[in-house]
């Protein structure tokens, strides 16, 4: 009697592991859904933006900001502006940007050897310019 | 001594009854899974989320597309050609072997090669077809690409991610109409004026035709469309019934190229 007892038990302690498994599966799947739902619909959403007049007066960000961090804006605005089409950049304080290396270089060419001289110094070798034309080449 | 081989036993009876219990409570996980599985199908076999496949021509979002008037277009005139391959750095080297063509003419029997010749009229026949990438619904060279740096955008337009491409030229076997080119050496030295509106590429790298997605942007129509003297070239939404290019579609006997692959191309041709 006590044998089949201790069988029942051991069933249902299976049972219950195998709930608290599914229903942990069941979570963790609708979390996944619910994560990749976003992004699909926003890129859909994502109209092609309009020519944006470039407000030159002022870096998009402090300059402190953009010496440690121009590398991660440039990526984010590749990202942005060759895959997901939201070329549009809103400052902070409201100022509107292209999303482009040329935004930058559009200010930044004034001294051709603007990222150059940092480049060289830092020996760091970004691969930029093997595509995009370096200020070097456009003020020729 | 007689103690110990007692603890001994006592141990390897508990350890059997361990083994036991293990053995039935896997049993019960198993009867459970079987039950549910019975019970919810859609918890054995995963659903598929349909929402995902959403690459299909669909009403409501862009689609650009491009007709071709081939009874337009002139013969010996290459102003498209050279505007496009200008504006987007296109290299020239002057050999075959190592071209690089966003868009090109192709001989009636090359670009069409699955339609019917039969007594199909000579002038016809001996017209050269103004060809370049179909920007297809259904993209066969973005489904081979291994690093997604070809990819289908919300707008249509089948794009190239120049940084994310290593080479491979998968999407060149993959594409049926031959409207990718690899850069088999640097291509600066093959661009006699550089443009500086668009970047050039690098060796090593696939590129083929963007429909002009940086002019898109700023609402001008591609180089070829705007630059063509004949105004053969129309270009616009193909999902917006009203559009110029749909009302033409509805009022001109229209090909596209190798449709019976199912890539559904976005260009259209007159001929």
């Amino acid at each position: 009697m006590s044998k089949h007892i201790q069988t029942l038990v051991a069933v249902l302690v299976g049972l219950v592991v195998f709930a608290g498994a599914a229903l942990f599966m069941l979570g963790a799947h609708h979390n996944v859904r619910t994560a990749t739902a976003a992004p699909a619909s926003s890129a859909i959403v994502a109209s092609p933006a309009k020519a944006v007049p470039i407000d030159s007066t002022k870096c998009i960000a402090p300059t402190e900001y953009m010496k440690a961090h121009h590398m991660q804006v440039l990526d984010q605005w590749r990202f942005d502006s060759v895959r997901k089409g939201t070329r549009t950049f809103v400052t902070p304080d409201g100022r509107h940007f292209d999303k482009s290396l040329n935004t930058c270089l559009g200010c930044h060419a004034s001294n051709p050897m603007f990222c150059f001289m940092c480049h060289d110094y830092a020996n760091v070798k970004p691969t930029c310019w093997s595509c995009h034309l370096s200020p070097m080449e456009t003020t020729k | 001594m007689l103690e110990l081989s007692s603890v001994a036993h006592g141990d390897h009876e508990m350890n059997q009854q361990r083994r036991e219990f293990l053995r039935k409570a896997g049993l019960g996980a198993l009867a459970g899974l079987g039950a549910a599985a019975g019970l919810f199908p859609a918890f054995a076999l995963e659903k598929t989320d349909l929402s995902v496949f959403s690459d299909k021509p669909e009403p409501g979002k862009v689609r650009w597309g491009m007709l071709v008037n081939t009874r337009k277009c002139r013969e010996g005139c290459t102003t498209c050609i050279t505007a496009c391959h200008h504006t987007h750095n296109v290299p020239d080297f002057g050999s075959s072997k190592s071209e690089v063509k966003w868009i090109w003419k192709s001989p009636y029997d090359k670009a069409f090669p699955t339609s019917s010749r039969q007594f199909q009229s000579e002038e016809v026949l001996n017209r050269k077809v103004l060809t370049l990438c179909n920007h297809c619904a259904e993209p066969p060279c973005t489904r081979a690409c291994p690093t997604e740096a070809t990819f289908k955008r919300w707008d249509g337009i089948v794009s190239m991610d120049y940084h994310r491409c290593i080479g491979c030229r998968f999407c060149m076997a993959a594409c049926p109409y031959g409207s990718r080119s690899f850069n088999w050496q640097d291509p600066r030295p093959g661009v006699r004026e550089l443009s500086s509106t668009y970047p050039t590429r690098e060796r090593g790298v696939v590129e083929k035709c963007n429909f002009c997605s940086e002019r898109l942007v700023k609402g001008e129509l591609p180089a070829c469309v705007a630059t063509c003297p004949e105004e053969a070239l129309s270009f616009g939404d193909l999902n917006d019934p009203k559009s110029a290019i749909r009302t033409m579609l509805q009022s001109n006997e229209t090909m596209q190229r190798k449709p019976e692959l199912g890539t559904l191309p976005s260009v259209f041709y007159i001929i």
